[in-house]
């Protein structure tokens, strides 16, 4: 899968790159305006992820050019300004999703995947993780064949974690991607810790793996070992 | 003290002396005169007299104001003005007279003569220099009031219209005219230097909120790649425990700043009003949206909530800056209370109250909404939540108080 990042700062680009790869994407990256003209007139992305603070015009304009020329691609716009109106306005233009910096890693990756599974570039609405399967469409989720009876923020968390296996993912990454934002005024992460730990059990017992493991103080992983 | 009291109180300082000191003058300056008259008079009776009594030998006799009687030869030759009490049988007391005496010779005869008449009387004059600057003081005192105070108010008028429209002032409206138009110099120079100071406190606000937007905007980029980097590092395999912790340390502060400079932001595009965007919000139905977002922290302190939200509340408003005001109030709400403590929550048409159990406030509760505020001063918040309410209800003429009442803070807005 072909990605384009249209970001001005070549550090951010370096490490969504070295983020992005293993997982199976083909990152390409353009660091102006008119390098992101070029590469939108000449070649065709899946998904292209798109600054709108970019040098040398705004980046609402290149919606416009890449609705004409990459009009199948999943859109993904990244602001700096938080601005409700970039983001109301990106979104009529024909953006798929938005983000603010700065953001999680894992959480760009899973809204990339995210995109990509709405446009079934890969063909399906399923996850496969050994002997856990998730379907996207109906929200379900499959131990060897048996369904799993998950909360839907343990839902979230599961698919958050699947989408970013053998990723070191943040605790502040967790609960920013199923509580949203606002989850700051928690004191602790106290009530992570809890939901982890029925998901660890529910999938015990219908004798799955324990797939997620504590990272010091860091987060979690999710992987095989 | 009022202005006008103020020159009021000088007027009737400076003019009660001033006519304290001229009825003094006039006093002296009056029983002078009247006494170097009398002199006069006196002395032409005597001349008058000694005529008469040269051409007719007759001596005239009008007691007490005239007096001539013969005097044995050879007497002194007295020359004597005197103030003598003479009594009078017609007021039947004595009255103060003046009197020139002297003996002449006239026609080989020696005579005593006398020329008399009544002096005023020191005390009645007074008296009535007294009741005179009294009465024009008064008189003048009244008219200066009246006076003074018509056209004080007529002077003043332009002043106290400045006044007025400097009280409207407001730092954050652009615009702000003075509209007085009196033609005295010194309103004109003061509303000049006025709105040069107005202009000038408008345009360093506008600066300073342009400052933190672009600082906050600068600050996102650097805050990003450092967010990155870190995560990027976090993935390394291998990584020991002490590396891990050094990591997540930088990380967490990291995610700090970033958080902080967000809600600077935000502060000040609500100050900015860059929310105009209003439609009809359910409020009750976001209202339960909202805590719902916050059960797990609920279950989490083990916290009671109290429900009494009447359905279908709308409100036309903006939706985003609502849902910031209800999600900090909650926020607040469970943040600051105690284990197995209890949530109150109260919504109809006009009111949202929220009230919860926990300590009572370390700070003062008229600091309580000021920004950087914290509870808690080792505490991972900035402080800003109350400061965004405020100015959410600022912009939306909502009021909102604080009342720590029964063991329970409560915050009330009424829209």
């Amino acid at each position: 899968m072909k990605i384009l990042i249209i970001e001005d700062e070549k550090e951010l680009v370096g490490v969504i790159k070295k983020f992005l790869e293993p997982e199976g994407f083909l990152c390409e990256s353009a660091c102006s305006f008119f390098e992101a003209e070029d590469s939108l007139s000449s070649y065709n992305y899946d998904i292209i992820i798109l600054d709108l603070t970019l040098p040398g015009g705004n980046g609402l304009d290149l919606i416009k050019l890449i609705k004409k020329t990459n009009r199948k691609a999943g859109l993904l716009i990244v602001s700096a300004k938080n601005s409700l109106d970039d983001k109301i306005r990106g979104l009529d233009m024909g953006a798929d999703d938005y983000i603010t910096k700065p953001f999680h890693l894992a959480e760009l990756n899973s809204r990339i995947k995210s995109l990509a599974r709405r446009r079934h570039f890969d063909g399906s609405n399923e996850l496969i993780f050994n002997e856990i399967k998730i379907n996207t469409d109906s929200n379900e989720v499959f131990i060897s064949g048996n369904v799993l009876d998950l909360t839907k923020k343990e839902f979230e968390i599961l698919l958050y974690f699947i989408v970013n296996r053998n990723k070191v993912i943040t605790r502040e990454s967790i609960a920013e991607h199923v509580w949203g934002d606002n989850i700051s005024y928690a004191d602790n992460f106290d009530f992570i810790y809890s939901h982890i730990r029925n998901i660890r059990r529910k999938i015990k017992l219908n004798n799955g793996r324990n797939y997620i493991h504590n990272m010091y103080g860091l987060g979690y992983k999710f992987s095989e070992r | 003290m009022r202005l006008l009291q103020k020159t009021n109180r000088a007027y009737f300082l400076i003019s009660g002396t001033a006519f304290a000191v001229a009825g003094v003058v006039f006093y002296f300056v009056i029983s002078f005169f009247f006494k170097e008259q009398l002199n006069e008079k006196l002395f032409h009776d005597i001349k008058n007299i000694t005529k008469s009594i040269k051409k007719n030998g007759h001596l005239p006799t009008y007691y007490p104001f005239i007096e001539i009687r013969e005097v044995p030869a050879q007497s002194e030759r007295s020359f004597k003005i005197i103030d003598t009490l003479i009594f009078n049988e017609f007021v039947q007391r004595e009255i103060l007279f003046r009197q020139i005496s002297l003996i002449r010779v006239i026609n080989g005869k020696e005579y005593f003569i006398a020329a008399r008449d009544t002096l005023i009387e020191e005390d009645e004059l007074l008296e009535v220099i007294a009741i005179v600057t009294g009465s024009v003081f008064i008189l003048l005192l009244i008219g200066l009031y009246f006076i003074n105070r018509k056209l004080s108010l007529k002077i003043w008028q332009p002043f106290y219209n400045t006044l007025d429209e400097l009280k409207e002032f407001s730092y954050d409206k652009p615009g702000f005219k003075l509209s007085s138009n009196s033609q005295l110099y010194e309103f004109m120079e003061l509303n000049k230097t006025l709105e040069k100071l107005t202009q000038k406190v408008i345009s360093d606000y506008q600066s300073l909120k342009r400052f933190t937007e672009d600082a906050s905007h600068e600050i996102q980029t650097p805050l990003a790649v450092i967010q990155s980097k870190l995560e990027t590092l976090m993935q390394y395999p291998g990584l020991k425990k002490e590396q891990a912790e050094l990591i997540n340390s930088a990380y967490v502060f990291t995610l700090r700043i970033s958080k902080l400079t967000k809600t600077l932001l935000l502060l000040t595009k609500i100050a900015n009003d860059q929310f105009p965007e209003k439609r009809a919000i359910n409020l009750s139905e976001l209202l339960d949206d909202k805590i719902k977002m916050f059960e797990d922290h609920i279950l989490e302190k083990s916290l009671t909530l109290n429900k009494e939200v009447k359905p279908d509340c709308t409100l036309e408003t903006n939706f985003f800056l609502t849902e910031s005001l209800i999600i900090n109030l909650i926020g607040n709400a469970v943040k600051h209370n105690i284990i197995g403590g209890m949530i109150n929550i109260k919504l109809d048409k006009n009111h949202f109250e929220i009230s919860n159990s926990g300590e009572p406030l370390p700070v003062s509760a008229s600091k309580l909404f000021d920004r950087f505020c914290k509870a808690d001063k080792s505490s991972d918040s900035p402080g800003l939540g109350l400061a965004i309410v405020r100015e959410i209800c600022r912009l939306n003429k909502w009021e909102i108080n604080y009342i720590y009442e029964d063991n329970l803070h409560k915050v009330v807005v009424n829209f």
